[in-house]
C-alpha cells in the first residue's frame, strides 16, 4: 500500500490518446504545461504513425511522475502497449482506459476488468 | 515425523507449555479477527468491482457524448482546433485532490475533482466563430472527466483493496494452516515429553523402591540370620521379646522411604 | 455594360464554377446520406461527387479521412480555377486564399514560438492557404525575426504592418492576433472589391459588399458573445470589429459596450434581419434559454444565412462573387458530410439532420 504522503500532492491528470480525445480533455482543463529547462507536458498525442517506443516512453514518464494522480489512456493506444499495462499494478497513478471517438469501449480488453474477472474465476 | 519437523524449538517444560497455550489462544483470536476483516474487505471489494463495471459502461456513454460535442465544435469552427488547444495550454484548471476513506483499517484514497477558477486558457478559442460550441464542449468534457475521476477512485480503491485482501488472506491462511497446527504440535510435543518424563520418573522410583526393597530384604535376611544366631544364643539363654523391635524397625524404614 | 467584356477574360471560369455548383449535393442527396448505416454506405453514396478521391481509400474508413478527401477535391477544383484566372479575377481569388493563410500563419506562429516540429506544422496547414514563403516562417528563432519574415515573405504583410507590432506576437493571445488579421483582411477585401477600377460599380462590388459586410457583422457579434467571461477588455474587443457591414458604426459601438447577450441583442436590433436571428436562437432573452435543446444555435443560423447569400449570388451574372459563393458552398458541403459521417460513426442519429442544405 502506498504511503499516505505519496498521494497528497498528486494533483493532476494526464492523458495519452488520439488528437480528438486529447483536445477534448484539454478543453476540460486538465492540461498542465511547465516551462523552463525541464519543460513537461502532461499529455501525449498518438497518431497512427507514432512509434510504439514513444508511447512506451511517455507511459513510463507519466507513470513515474509524482504529481499525477490519474493517467487516462485511450483503449486502442493501450492495446499497443498492453503488456506494459497488464504489468502495471501500482495504485498511483491510477491508469484508466477510456474509449476514443473511433474506437468504442470494449470491456473485454480492459486490464483492470480482466483482473476483476480473474478474481471471480470467470 | 511431522511432529518433530513442524514444531517450535522449545524445551519441553511446564513453563513453555503455558507459553504455547497462550500463543495458541492468541492465534485463534487473531485468526477470527483477520477472517472478519477479510470478509469485510471482500464485501467492499465486491461492491467496488460491481461499481467499476457499471462506471466503465457509463464512461463509454459519457465519452461518446463528449466526443460528439467535439464533432459539433469541428462543425461549427469549420476546422481543427486541436493544435491550437494543445499550444495554448498553460496550467491545469481541472485538478484532483485525494482524500482518504477508512475501510476496516485500510486507507482507501478517493479522488475528488476541483476546478481552479483563476486560469482560463481557452476562453478565446473560437473567438471568431464556434466559440459557443467550444464552451459547450468544455462543459461536456468537464463532466466527462468528472466521471473519469470517479472511476479512477474506484479503480485505485480496487487495486489497493486487492493488494490488502491478498495480504490479509495470506495472513489468515498462515495462521490457520501454519501457526495454529505448529503451536498445537508443539503443545502435543511438550505434553508427550512431559508424560515421558513422568513415566521415567515413575520407573526410576520403582527401581529405587526395588533397590530399597532388596536392601531391606538383605538386611532382613541378615537380621534373621543374626536372630537365628542370637536365637541360638537365646535358646541357650532363653527367648526374649526381640520380635516387636524388629517389626518397629521395618515400619520405620518404610516410613522413611515413602 | 460590364457584361459586354466580362466573358472575354472570365467567362470560362464562371462557366466552370457554375458547373461545380451544379454538382453540389442537393437536399435529396443529403437525405440519402442520412439514411446510411455505416461509413461504407456513405462512401457509396458519395461516389458520384467524390468517387475519384474516395476510390483508393483503404479501410478502416474514418470521418477525418472523408473530410480530408473532400477537402482535397475542393483544393483541386480551386487550383484549377486559379490557374485559369487572369487580371482582377486572379487577384480576387488570391484574396480568397488569404483567409486560409491567416489561419496557417497563426498556426505557424504558435508552433514556432513553442518550437514544435516544422514538418508536423506544415502538414496541418490548410492547403488553400499554402504559399511559397510559408515554410520560411519556421526557421525563425525569435519573435523579431519571425515578424520580419512574415512581413517579407507572406502576402499578409499589409495586414500585419498596420495592426501588429513584433512584440504583439508574443504578448497577445494568438486568437487576438488571428482576429486582428482577419478584420484587416475583411476590410482590405471589401476595399478591393469596391474600389478596384475593374470592379468598381460592377455586380461583383455590390454582391461582395453585402457578403463581406455580413461576414464582418457575424464576426463582430460572435466575438462579442464569445468574449463574455474572458479577460478580453472592451477596448481590445472594439479593435477586432471590422469597420464594414451593416452594424458599423453605431451597432459596433453598442456592441463594444455590451456586457451580456441581452445588450448584444439590443445592439443588433437596428438591423431587422439580425434581430430575427436572435429571436430564432432564443439568445439574450434571459438565462437558460440560450443554446437549449434542439433549437438552432445562433452560429447555425448565421451559417444558414451565409449559404442563402451564396445561393442568391448564383442568380447574378458576370460577377466574380460566384467563385466566392461556390467556395463557401463547397466548404459547407464538406462540413455537412463530415457532420453526417460523424453522426453515423458515433451512432447519434437523432442529430443527423443538423446539416445546412440550400439546394
Amino acid at each position: 500500500m502506498a504511503a499516505p504522503a505519496s498521494y497528497k500532492d498528486r494533483n493532476f491528470l494526464a492523458v495519452i490518446g488520439d488528437e480528438d480525445t486529447v483536445t477534448g480533455l484539454l478543453l476540460a482543463g486538465i492540461g498542465h504545461v511547465t516551462t523552463g529547462a525541464s519543460a513537461t507536458r502532461n499529455f501525449f498525442i498518438v497518431d497512427p504513425k507514432t512509434e510504439i517506443e514513444k508511447i512506451e516512453k511517455s507511459f513510463d514518464d507519466l507513470t513515474t511522475r509524482k504529481d499525477i494522480g490519474i493517467l487516462l489512456i485511450n483503449q486502442h493506444v493501450a492495446e499497443k502497449i498492453r503488456y506494459k499495462i497488464d504489468m502495471y499494478t501500482a495504485a498511483f497513478p491510477a491508469v484508466l482506459e477510456i474509449p476514443s471517438k473511433d474506437h468504442p469501449y470494449d470491456p473485454e480488453k480492459d486490464s483492470v476488468l480482466k483482473r476483476v474477472r480473474k478474481l471471480f474465476g470467470e | 515425523m511431522s511432529g518433530t519437523a513442524n514444531r517450535e524449538a522449545v524445551f519441553p517444560t511446564r513453563q513453555s507449555l503455558g507459553l504455547m497455550k497462550a500463543k495458541l489462544k492468541g492465534a485463534e483470536t487473531g485468526h477470527s479477527l483477520l477472517k472478519r476483516k477479510s470478509e469485510a474487505l471482500t464485501k467492499r471489494f465486491r461492491e467496488i468491482t460491481r461499481r467499476i463495471d457499471e462506471a466503465k459502461r457509463k464512461m463509454g456513454r459519457v465519452m461518446q457524448i463528449a466526443a460528439f460535442s467535439l464533432a459539433e465544435v469541428t462543425y461549427a469552427t469549420g476546422g481543427q482546433i486541436g493544435y491550437q488547444v494543445q499550444e495554448s495550454v498553460r496550467a491545469a484548471r481541472f485538478r484532483v485532490r485525494s482524500r482518504q476513506e477508512n475501510v476496516s483499517g485500510v486507507q482507501l484514497p478517493a479522488f475528488e475533482s476541483y476546478i481552479t477558477e483563476e486560469n482560463n486558457d481557452f476562453g478565446l478559442t473560437g473567438l471568431g466563430r464556434g466559440g459557443q460550441q467550444v464552451q459547450k464542449c468544455r462543459d461536456v468534457y468537464g463532466k466527462a472527466v468528472e466521471t473519469l475521476v470517479e472511476l479512477a477512485s474506484l479503480q485505485t480503491a480496487f487495486v489497493i483493496l486487492d493488494e490488502v485482501i491478498k495480504i490479509v488472506n495470506r495472513r489468515v491462511n498462515a495462521i490457520e494452516h501454519v501457526i495454529i497446527p505448529r503451536t498445537e504440535n508443539t503443545i502435543k510435543y511438550i505434553n508427550s515429553e512431559l508424560d515421558e518424563l513422568d513415566r521415567e520418573e515413575f520407573y526410576r522410583l520403582k527401581k529405587v523402591k526395588n533397590n530399597k526393597k532388596k536392601a531391606l530384604d538383605e538386611a532382613e535376611a541378615e537380621m534373621k540370620a543374626r536372630q537365628a544366631l542370637e536365637g541360638d544364643k537365646m535358646m541357650l539363654s532363653g527367648k526374649g521379646g526381640d520380635e516387636p523391635s524388629d517389626l518397629l524397625a521395618g515400619e520405620d524404614e518404610k516410613d522413611v522411604i515413602f | 455594360m460590364e457584361g459586354l467584356f466580362f466573358n472575354v477574360h472570365s467567362g470560362y471560369v464562371e462557366g466552370i464554377v457554375r458547373g461545380y455548383r451544379n454538382s453540389l449535393l442537393t437536399s435529396s442527396n443529403y437525405s440519402n446520406l442520412t439514411q446510411c448505416e455505416t461509413l461504407d454506405d456513405l462512401k457509396l453514396q458519395l461516389t458520384p461527387s467524390y468517387g475519384e478521391q474516395l476510390a483508393n481509400v483503404a479501410s478502416p474508413f474514418t470521418t477525418s479521412t472523408i473530410a480530408s478527401k473532400a477537402t482535397d477535391k475542393l483544393v483541386q477544383d480551386f487550383r484549377y480555377l486559379r490557374a485559369q484566372a487572369t487580371g482582377a479575377l486572379a487577384k480576387f481569388m488570391d484574396f480568397l486564399t488569404y483567409s486560409y493563410m491567416i489561419d496557417n500563419v497563426a498556426l505557424l506562429i504558435t508552433g514556432t514560438l513553442h518550437e514544435r516540429d516544422t514538418k508536423d506544422l506544415l502538414e496541418r496547414c490548410h492547403p488553400l492557404g499554402v504559399f511559397e514563403g510559408l515554410p520560411a516562417l519556421c526557421v525563425a528563432s525569435n519573435i523579431e525575426e519571425l515578424y520580419s519574415i512574415v512581413l517579407v515573405e507572406t502576402p499578409l504583410a499589409p495586414f500585419f504592418k498596420n495592426n501588429l507590432r513584433s512584440a504583439d506576437l508574443d504578448e497577445l493571445n494568438i486568437e487576438i492576433v488571428r482576429n486582428t488579421l482577419y478584420k484587416s483582411y475583411l476590410e482590405a477585401f471589401h476595399d478591393f472589391c469596391t474600389t478596384d477600377p475593374t470592379l468598381k460599380g460592377t455586380p461583383t462590388a455590390e454582391l461582395m459588399s453585402e457578403i463581406l459586410g455580413f461576414e464582418a457583422d457575424r464576426r463582430a457579434i460572435n466575438i462579442t458573445l464569445n468574449s463574455f467571461g474572458t479577460d478580453l477588455s472592451k477596448a481590445d474587443r472594439k479593435r477586432l470589429y471590422p469597420e464594414i457591414g451593416k452594424l458599423h458604426p453605431e451597432g459596433s459601438l453598442m456592441l463594444s459596450r455590451a456586457d451580456d447577450p441581452e445588450a448584444v441583442r439590443l445592439a443588433v436590433e437596428i438591423v431587422g434581419e439580425y434581430r430575427s436571428f436572435f429571436d430564432q436562437s432564443g439568445l439574450g432573452q434571459g438565462p437558460g434559454s440560450a443554446l437549449g435543446g434542439t433549437q438552432k444555435s445562433l452560429e447555425d443560423i448565421f451559417y444558414q444565412k451565409e449559404m442563402e447569400l451564396a445561393k442568391d449570388t448564383f442568380t447574378h451574372h458576370f460577377t466574380f462573387a460566384v467563385v466566392y459563393a461556390w467556395l463557401k458552398l463547397q466548404e459547407q458541403e464538406i462540413r455537412n458530410i463530415t457532420w453526417i459521417a460523424e453522426c453515423i460513426a458515433q451512432n447519434q442519429k437523432d442529430r443527423i439532420g443538423n446539416y445546412i442544405s440550400v439546394f
